[in-house]
């Protein structure tokens, strides 16, 4: 006669405290569970990148505005002109990585000046709220003018620049941020082809 | 002790032991190796959780607290709604709570934020950001969404494994799951919603967010879970006759296409500009409506037959009639019928909610003549002389 009081193991079905009879699902879940959360973490580790920035690529920043990504970059978000997608202005991101620097472009809609932008993104990300460069006014070659901070650390260095996408009617068009973070010491580096990038954002020909 | 001898008493006693109904739920199970995996689901979720929104939480606190709010009172209509389908089974609200926490906690921030944003880029380097961007969603989310869910029901299985055992079963407590998932992802959303405007606008930005993912909520996560857990006990056959690998591959796979199709609309319907706007609402939303009720109707055969034999004594005694019967073991069509048998839509409803009464009680007294199935008994024969 066995016993079937809730709770009560039999002793030859008890294994580390555990009933036996009740392993499966738990072990099955588990197994899932930990090849979904690690397994595609290690597939992505072993695929390599291999989207690099080609001559002629120009990126498509929404509503007809544009840059010009520096070459060999891998382009691990965003959209191109000739992909011929369609973005937002406002929500459009673009990811560009070469070795230990990372550029993010990202869209957003913002009603008031590039100074106010890029105080609001300094306000909101208090990570970087350590930001010491004075900011300073930056002109693309299409004459749209921006805001630009910089600042160093331990972590890397790091450069913020804001603009807001129209010549005519700044207020109310959409702003772009654009963020880049290089190792430490390495943005001497890079800063021609950051300079090229941020001079080469042009607003859309509505602007 | 209980009483056998007549085809209707062995029938019912025989129901009752299939079906699992009036079996006691505790989450608490030490010696379970089920409950401490959900333990640590469900924790870790949790932590996940805490993480992800504390870290923005001094200047996000806005679009946190108002999404966190808005979504929960979002979340009262659907328990309504859900708990009224829970007719034909009755599963325990704790049960249905563990199933609502694993979908919320563990299923969005244990298994789906990390599997996702690895398989995402995955899918950026092998078909270029645009590709991505088009067909990344919709070919992530169905699999790594739908498993972590899924895993809540196998869970409840070792959990509960007297009251998991049908379709249905699995299409109420998928529901549940879905259901947690999709109030812990749209308070995400309206989370990430307020950073991408870097804060400016933050309860404008949850609303906004209430308005457009309480819309499409309709057939989202919930839809989709019901139908792939009914697909995964059919696949179990954890009830007898109903063993059905094919339809629970295909109301499995249902689930994922559909929240492939949903995810993915830009690209599939991007050659025609009116479906590009249109598809997701006239053509997608009422399919899944229609994948839905077909689902339910399927899942809902074994519980209404064990519902007619749980009854089957009491129709034997008088107690319950045979509309009666056809109505509180059958579709809509069948209450409709009641209702106009009854000639009073209010009582009809209150004669088969009666009738649902006994039926729970006498399957948690494991058929044996207690108080409370006197009670109810009374209570429906009370009902039905008012009736008359």
């Amino acid at each position: 006669m066995s016993t079937d009081l809730p709770g009560w193991v039999p002793v030859e079905h008890r294994w580390l405290g555990l009933d036996r009879r009740r392993l499966k699902p738990a072990i099955f879940v588990l197994a899932v569970a930990l090849l979904l959360i690690y397994g595609w973490p290690a597939v992505n580790a072993v695929v390599p990148w291999d989207n690099p920035i080609k001559a002629g690529d120009v990126l498509d920043l929404g509503g007809g505005a544009t840059a010009v990504p520096p070459v060999g970059w891998q382009l691990e978000d965003g959209t191109l002109v000739s992909d011929d997608t369609g973005v937002s202005p406002s929500r459009e991101t673009v990811k560009l990585a070469k070795a230990g620097a990372v550029i993010n472009m990202t869209g957003a809609a913002f009603d008031g000046t590039a100074a106010q932008f890029l105080d609001q993104v300094l306000t909101s990300q208090d990570a970087n709220a350590d930001i010491s460069g004075a900011p300073g006014t930056f002109t693309t070659t299409s004459g749209l003018a921006g805001v630009v901070r910089t600042a160093s650390g331990p972590a890397g260095d790091e450069l913020l620049a804001a603009f807001k996408m129209s010549e005519t009617s700044p207020a109310t068009a959409p702003a772009l941020l654009v963020e880049v973070s290089t190792a430490p010491n390495s943005f001497q580096e890079y800063s021609g082809e950051i300079e090229a990038l941020l001079r080469s954002v042009t607003p859309g020909s509505t602007a | 002790m209980t009483l056998t001898g007549s085809p209707a008493k062995d029938a019912q006693l025989s129901a009752i032991d299939q079906s699992g109904w009036g079996a006691p739920y505790r989450l608490f199970q030490p010696h379970n190796a089920a409950f401490w995996v959900w333990l640590i689901g469900v924790g870790i979720g949790s932590v996940g959780i805490v993480k992800f929104f504390g870290a923005g939480f001094g200047t996000y606190r806005l679009a946190v607290t108002s999404g966190i709010v808005f979504f929960g009172i979002y979340l009262i209509p659907w328990l309504i709604f859900l708990r009224h389908q829970n007719r034909y089974t009755a599963q325990p609200g704790a049960l249905l709570a563990t199933g609502f926490a694993w979908g919320f906690c563990a299923a969005a921030f244990w298994i789906a934020l990390p599997a996702n944003t690895a398989m995402l880029e995955i899918w950026t380097k092998l078909l270029g950001p645009a590709g991505a961007s088009t067909w990344g969603a919709g070919l992530t989310a169905p699999i790594n969404e739908e498993w972590g869910k899924g895993l809540g029901l196998i869970l409840l299985i070792g959990l509960a494994p007297r009251l998991v055992r049908s379709g249905y079963d699995g299409f109420i407590i998928g529901a549940f799951i879905g259901l947690g998932f999709q109030v812990s992802e749209d308070i995400l959303y309206a989370y990430n919603n307020a950073t991408a405007t870097f804060g400016v606008g933050q309860v404008e930005s949850s609303l906004y967010i209430l308005a457009l993912r309480g819309f499409v909520g309709i057939t989202s996560h919930a839809l989709f879970s019901a139908v792939f857990c009914a697909g995964v006990m059919w696949i179990l056959g954890r009830a007898p006759g109903e063993r059905h690998v094919g339809r629970g591959l295909a109301a499995c796979l249902a689930a994922m296409v559909l929240h492939f199709a949903w995810d993915d609309a830009g690209g599939l319907f991007a050659w025609n500009d009116f479906l590009l706007l249109a598809a997701p609402y006239l053509l997608l939303m009422p399919l899944a409506i229609v994948v839905l009720l077909v689902v339910r109707r399927l899942a809902s055969r074994t519980e209404r037959m064990w519902m007619r034999e749980l009854l089957a004594p009491e129709v034997e005694a008088g107690v319950v009639d045979n509309e009666l019967l056809a109505a509180v073991s059958g579709l809509h069509k069948d209450r409709r019928h009641f209702r106009k048998l009854v000639r009073n839509r209010r009582r009809a409803d209150l004669l088969i909610e009666s009738a649902g009464d006994l039926a729970q009680e006498i399957a948690a007294a494991g058929g044996a003549e207690t108080p409370r199935v006197a009670h109810a008994r009374r209570e429906l024969l009370r009902l039905r002389g008012a009736a008359a």
